[in-house]
């Protein structure tokens, strides 16, 4: 191919790409404006594309006439507590895993990762049920206990200590440090970019998560973000202005964070799809 | 360093609590309970169980429940259109920024909006988008079917009826029955190719620069190079790509419990959904049936896995 012909090339797929780019973003520009826009001139010849004069009243509307902002910190709780969870949890038999052999030690690890085929969705029912039984249904112990075993986590931490060098670990052992000792002092903080990474990807699906929190909680008050819009839309169903607001303030903010840390939640993202 | 050589409890102990209660015991729970009529007001035990075994009738039920197979086959419908157009257009999309120009990150970028947007954010953002009076998508069709009919109307020609029809109305997306299927898929692979695309991205990056270098010498062009190079080398990502995807699409739940809750006449009822309705949207809730239905989608799942594997064999090329 000619030169010419190549740049012509060049040229074309980048307008394709560059269409492609702005029809994921427009929705969200379309979202912001619409969210300041006066209720009910949505119907107005010629289409606004930007307000004349920005009517915050739709975010006053939405941030009184549901809980948004407990809304917003349940999700975090979640968000932070699953987070938290699963790292702990994942980290400590990641490094069992790694570092002790005990018998049946094989079994144990491939029968945690048999886990991993069986979907969520065959776990909500009972899950549902104990919870219940354990008086537990809207409560934050519902949202976030689950997460207390997670072969991904275990997987994922004890290929990553298995990659550290053993050197440090056997110093501290010559030391006389023990095993628990060594796991805090010395391996844990060498875990650190993994742990970031992971710590990363369970925070975005906790923010995320919606099936098990639209069952785990029944009070307004106890929902968190997805599920309280979800739930909720149906009161605003006609106020788009309104509606969009609360979007607004739902997307908006993770965005940014995605924005700021986009190194980590790419890593954070492309994880859930990692082989080894 | 040699391992220490004892059973770590203080290490092993969290997830080994987290394994039985809430992995273990559940899917357990749940199996049997696909096979009884367990009510949920008995109490949870074997003996519960045994009175109210049923054996295999919520599976017989599944084979005559008409709702059931409309979900079915409807999560056929979206899996079998939404995952080839998702792979389709994030390979296109990855093979397109997988290079340097400038402002390719920002581009990037854009792509991934959705991904790292909430899948209920997006069933309400996409609502209103299919919204068929205020909707953007339906003003765009209105505004080309308006100028159609303007190129119409200084002809002789008469104007046809489907222009007509765009000029004036457009599909009704999620309130109508046919339309409906068609506007959840757009919502998700709007949001989906985004994901997929980074994994693309991924895979082209671990491809060797140097096959691209041989290639070339020996006169291939960008044509040869891709199918010849670029396609063999990544279709092991291509391959776990559309895993992934098939397996996310047979369990497709928020944007239909946002955008239609399955409706219009079931017309977007997918097996997931439905299993959701029986278990948590009816009174008093069928327990045994939800977690049979549960057990069917695993089954499909499992199947197509094992399917996918072995094909798997006929076209993803492997080092030797």
């Amino acid at each position: 191919m000619s030169k010419r012909k190549q740049r012509i090339a060049d040229a074309v797929i980048f307008v394709v790409l560059l269409a492609g780019g702005l029809t994921m973003l427009v929705p969200f520009l379309w979202m912001i404006s619409t969210s300041f826009k006066e209720p009910g001139s949505l119907f107005d010849l010629p289409i606004q594309l930007w307000p004349e004069k920005l009517h915050w009243e739709n975010y006053q509307r939405v941030l009184t006439a549901v809980p948004f902002a407990r809304w917003y910190f349940n999700s975090l709780v979640l968000a932070l507590g699953l987070t938290f969870l699963n790292l702990t949890s994942g980290a400590l038999a990641g490094y069992a895993f790694a570092r002790f052999s005990w018998k049946g030690k094989d079994a144990m690890f491939l029968v945690s990762l048999i886990t991993l085929m069986i979907p969520a969705h065959v776990l909500i029912i009972p899950l549902f049920i104990i919870m219940s039984r354990l008086g537990w249904i809207d409560t934050y112990y519902a949202l976030i206990l689950p997460g207390l075993f997670d072969a991904f986590a275990i997987f994922l931490m004890r290929q990553n200590f298995i990659s550290l060098p053993r050197e440090l670990e056997e110093a501290a052992l010559i030391d006389g440090a023990s095993p628990w000792q060594i796991y805090w002092k010395v391996a844990l903080p060498l875990a650190a970019p993994a742990l970031a990474t992971l710590g990363t990807f369970t925070f975005l699906a906790g923010w995320n998560a919606f099936l098990w929190p639209l069952i785990a909680t029944n009070s307004i008050g106890m929902r968190p973000l997805t599920v309280g819009l979800a739930v909720f839309n149906t009161q605003f169903t006609t106020e788009w202005t309104v509606l969009m607001a609360g979007l607004s303030l739902a997307t908006i903010p993770p965005i940014i964070v995605f924005l700021a840390a986009q190194k980590y939640f790419i890593r954070g993202l492309t994880l859930g799809s990692l082989k080894g | 360093m040699s391992s220490y050589r004892r059973f770590p409890w203080l290490f092993i102990l969290p997830s080994l609590v987290g394994f039985f209660a809430f992995n273990a015991g559940p899917i357990l729970i749940s199996l049997l309970l696909s096979f009884t009529r367990w009510d949920v007001f008995d109490p949870l035990n074997l003996q519960a169980v045994v009175d109210s075994w049923a054996g295999l009738e919520n599976y017989r039920t599944m084979a005559a429940d008409p709702v059931l197979h409309k979900a079915f086959w409807n999560t056929l419908y979206y899996v079998l259109v939404a995952v080839p157009l998702e792979i389709f257009i994030s390979l296109m999309v990855a093979l397109g920024l997988n290079r340097d120009f400038p402002g390719v990150k920002i581009v990037r970028t854009l792509y991934l909006l959705p991904t790292v947007t909430s899948v209920v954010a997006v069933g309400l953002l996409w609502r209103w988008v299919l919204n068929p009076y205020v909707g953007p998508v339906n003003l765009a069709l209105r505004w080309i079917g308006q100028r159609l009919e303007a190129l119409f109307q200084g002809t002789s020609l008469s104007v046809p009826a489907s222009v007509h029809w765009l000029a004036t109305q457009g599909p009704g997306w999620l309130s109508d029955p046919h339309w409906a299927m068609p506007g959840i898929i757009l919502a998700a692979v709007w949001a989906g190719i985004g994901f997929r695309m980074l994994i693309f991205l991924a895979g082209l990056q671990n491809i060797d620069k140097t096959y691209y270098e041989a290639a070339s010498l020996d006169g291939a062009g960008p044509w040869r190079q891709f199918w010849d190079v670029t396609l063999p080398l990544l279709s092991p990502t291509v391959f776990l790509n559309t895993l992934l995807a098939l397996i996310g699409g047979f369990q497709v739940f928020g944007l239909i419990y946002v955008m239609t809750g399955g409706g219009p006449l079931d017309a977007t009822n997918v097996l997931l959904f439905y299993l959701y309705q029986k278990a948590f949207g009816i009174f008093p809730p069928d327990m045994g049936y939800a977690s049979a239905i549960a057990w069917l989608l695993f089954a499909f799942l499992f199947v197509l896995t094992v399917v996918q594997w072995q094909l798997r064999k006929r076209w993803v090329w492997e080092e030797a």
